[in-house]
């Protein structure tokens, strides 16, 4: 096992630091420029709102039930996801207790140390 | 003719007993080359003995034993899958554990794997049970092979979990047997349109026991912990092994006899949505594709509680992609644990900058298990939503699906990729993986591919394989149905980067998550602890009480009987001499008279 770690201090720039894989800089080292985030967001929005227009486009049945709406899908996948990880917050608080809760000397038996 | 035997032999073997044997092997070899012969040898003739059965559907090789016949091959369309999905997941394991030596474990990973392949193929349930326990003994040196306490604790808790599940297995087929005195799942009832799927009615002697025992190792909600609570302690490479088959052959299992259960619908939609909410907290990677398998063995289950053409054939499709995916995700986890010692989520970060290979296979694999078209999730999970869409009477339950979806982008799609690889640079530049592991994870990630960019040749390996090319045909890549699986993991992702940015995603944190194995890890022991409470205070003070009593006793007799006591000051010799022999007079009358 080789484990290295670098000090903080002597870090190199993000951009195809020294030791970096090469195939790292040609697949990834433009997720680190300043305006990815922006880009990536647009294009999501843009793919997003592309394929609620084709199904709107394409639709050739008349709406049955709530699932045939177009745009459906994005808003239950958007509030799904929302829903999910906003549950994170008390849930985490409710269930997470310190790593060695199980684990203690007596803990398997029960009891507190 | 020899040439000829031998290929006969070949297509009249159970495929899992070549794994079984080469498993015997194992730790005898010295030399790396001749144990990668044997880790990569014994899939592939299992493989080419799969491919050449002698027939499908028919009793292939039987033995008497104790007045019961047991079919030990009978290959079916069912089956095939299963069985190949297996044989595939062996030779990838055989290959990514090339780079360390421990006998033991690569020993009884492939008796596991052996184990899992015969399970498939034979014909009984006497057969499936001896299988089905020698998977349970064989997978747990999975969890004791790190060899610490915390292992072998687990490995412990693992093991309570398989032996219960073999036993209540065991005591529903001998009620089974005893009253209907039959063991074959062919000749148990009538096959839906010639395969024998859903074979049992749920109300036969000894049917409930059977499906607890199946539901064990399925990880049925409530008893799903055994699966979070060992994989996640396992080696680097005990964890991929485990993950492609216990739960699949229960899948299987359950497919053969209880296809259309109704109870197994709910189940299922059930699986699939309660860990998507333990994975969100989740800080171990590991963990979280433990919690994340439970959810998509979850839509396996629903699909084979609906029990359709359609749905069965998801059920079977998934769980081929899912083998594929789900060990591909697992290695590269391990690949991460071999490199850096850990999979928290706290300790991880930025390492795509010198492991982008591990990186890519992982991003495919995310791909894959998110249903992203064009990879194996997508082909595989639509049959079952398809399914579930089908009937009116399930619309909450597709529903319920359809969130889990949600979930899994959350959890596997996102989550493990972007906390491990990229997030917050934790400053580790570990080494990239060996080269056997990246061998494995790529052969997987390629197939993942291929399934997801050419269903056709899976789709021609289904249960109901006309069912599968019409579906093909005419669903599976309409526009609709391709959009509307896009919008979902779309707005999904910007769900994700809005809450990024709003830092309302909750930052990961160390510690361990509560859920069902607290009440047998903490929650039995209190409240033995507090009902044994009264008694064990009663005992202490009854203990006081005899102490005060033998002491009180102990004290006068040494005041009566001791060399300065009573009995020597106040008594004289002679009368001490002449009690004496009275006592003795009496206790020989005694012995004598009575």
């Amino acid at each position: 096992m080789s484990d290295i770690e670098k000090p903080e201090a002597e870090r190199d720039p993000p951009l195809g630091e020294a030791g970096e894989h090469p195939l790292s800089i040609l697949l990834f080292s433009w997720m680190r420029g300043k305006m990815f985030l922006r880009v990536f967001v647009i294009l999501l929005v843009i793919v997003g709102l592309a394929s609620i227009g084709l199904e709107v486009w394409l639709a050739q049945k008349p709406v049955k039930d709530i699932t045939s709406v177009p745009g459906f899908y994005a808003v239950f996948g958007f509030l799904a996801f929302g829903g999910a990880v906003l549950s994170g917050w008390p849930l985490g608080k409710l269930l997470r207790r310190r790593e060695d809760y199980y684990e203690t000397r007596s803990g398997e038996a029960g009891r507190d140390r | 003719m020899t040439v000829e035997r031998l290929a006969d032999w070949l297509a009249n073997t159970n495929p899992g007993f070549f794994i079984l044997a080469a498993a015997l092997f194992v730790p005898f070899a010295r030399s790396n080359i001749v144990r990668a012969i044997l880790m990569v040898g014994g899939p592939a003739v299992a493989l080419v003995a799969l491919i050449n059965a002698d027939g499908l559907s028919l009793n292939l090789s039987t033995v008497q034993v104790m007045g019961l016949e047991l079919i030990l091959y009978r290959p079916d369309s069912l089956s095939f899958l299963f069985g190949l999905a297996f044989i595939i997941a062996s030779a990838l394991f055989g290959v990514y554990s090339l780079h360390r030596r421990d006998a033991t474990q690569d020993a009884t990973a492939m008796l596991y794997a052996g184990a899992a392949v015969s399970a498939v193929f034979v014909g009984d349930l006497v057969s499936l049970f001896i299988a089905w326990e020698l998977t349970a003994v064989a997978s747990v040196f999975q969890v004791l092979a790190p060899r610490s306490q915390e292992s072998v604790r687990a490995a412990m808790r693992y093991l309570v979990f398989q032996v219960s599940s073999g036993m209540l297995v065991l005591a529903g087929v001998c009620m089974f047997v005893a009253a209907t005195g039959q063991t074959q799942f062919a000749l148990i009832a009538p096959s839906m349109t010639g395969l024998p799927v859903g074979v049992m009615d749920i109300e036969a002697p000894g049917a409930v026991l059977i499906l607890a025992g199946f539901g064990i190792k399925a990880a049925f909600p409530m008893v799903h912990n055994w699966l979070q609570d060992a994989y996640p302690k396992t080696t680097e490479t005990g964890a991929v092994v485990l993950s492609a088959f216990t739960t699949k052959l229960a899948v299987y299992a359950l497919a053969r006899y209880f296809a259309g259960l109704e109870w197994l619908i709910w189940i299922g939609a059930i699986m699939t949505v309660f860990p998507v909410f333990f994975a969100v907290i989740e800080n171990d990677l590991r963990k979280v594709l433990a919690y994340s398998l439970n959810n998509q063995v979850g839509f396996m289950v629903c699909a084979v509680g609906i029990g359709t053409q359609l749905a069965v054939n998801g059920a079977a499709a998934h769980a081929f992609a899912h083998i594929m995916y789900k060990a591909l995700l697992f290695m590269c986890m391990g690949a991460l644990l071999y490199r850096t010692g850990t999979t928290k989520a706290t300790e991880l970060g930025g390492l795509h900058r010198t492991m982008p290979w591990t990186t890519l296979f992982c991003l495919i694999g995310a791909a894959s298990i998110s249903a992203l078209p064009l990879f194996s999730g997508f082909v595989a999970k639509s049959m079952v939503m398809s399914a579930s869409h089908a009937d009116p009477a399930l619309f909450v339950v597709w529903l319920m699906l359809l969130f889990a979806s949600a979930g899994v982008l959350e959890h596997s799609g996102i989550k493990i990729p972007y906390f491990a690889f990229f997030g917050h640079d934790s400053g580790k530049r570990p080494q990239e993986a060996p080269f056997n592991m990246l061998m494995a994870m790529g052969v997987a990630a390629a197939l993942c591919i291929l399934i997801g960019v050419s269903p056709g040749w899976l789709y021609r390996f289904l249960p109901y394989e006309q069912v599968a090319r019409e579906y093909l045909a005419s669903d599976l890549w309409t526009a609709p149905h391709v959009l509307q699986q896009l919008q979902l993991l779309v707005f999904a992702t910007l769900a994700f980067m809005l809450l990024q940015w709003r830092q309302l995603y909750p930052a990961e944190k160390p510690g361990v998550i509560l859920d069902v194995e607290w009440l047998w890890r903490r929650g039995w022991p209190a409240l033995v602890s507090a009902l044994s409470g009264p008694s064990r205070r009663f005992g202490r003070w009854a203990g006081s009480q005899v102490d005060f009593v033998s002491g009180a006793l102990v004290g006068l007799a040494r005041q009566v009987f001791a060399a300065d006591g009573w009995v020597s000051s106040k008594v004289s010799l002679s009368a001490t001499a002449v009690c004496s022999l009275v006592i003795l007079g009496a206790v020989l009358a005694i012995s004598l008279f009575l």
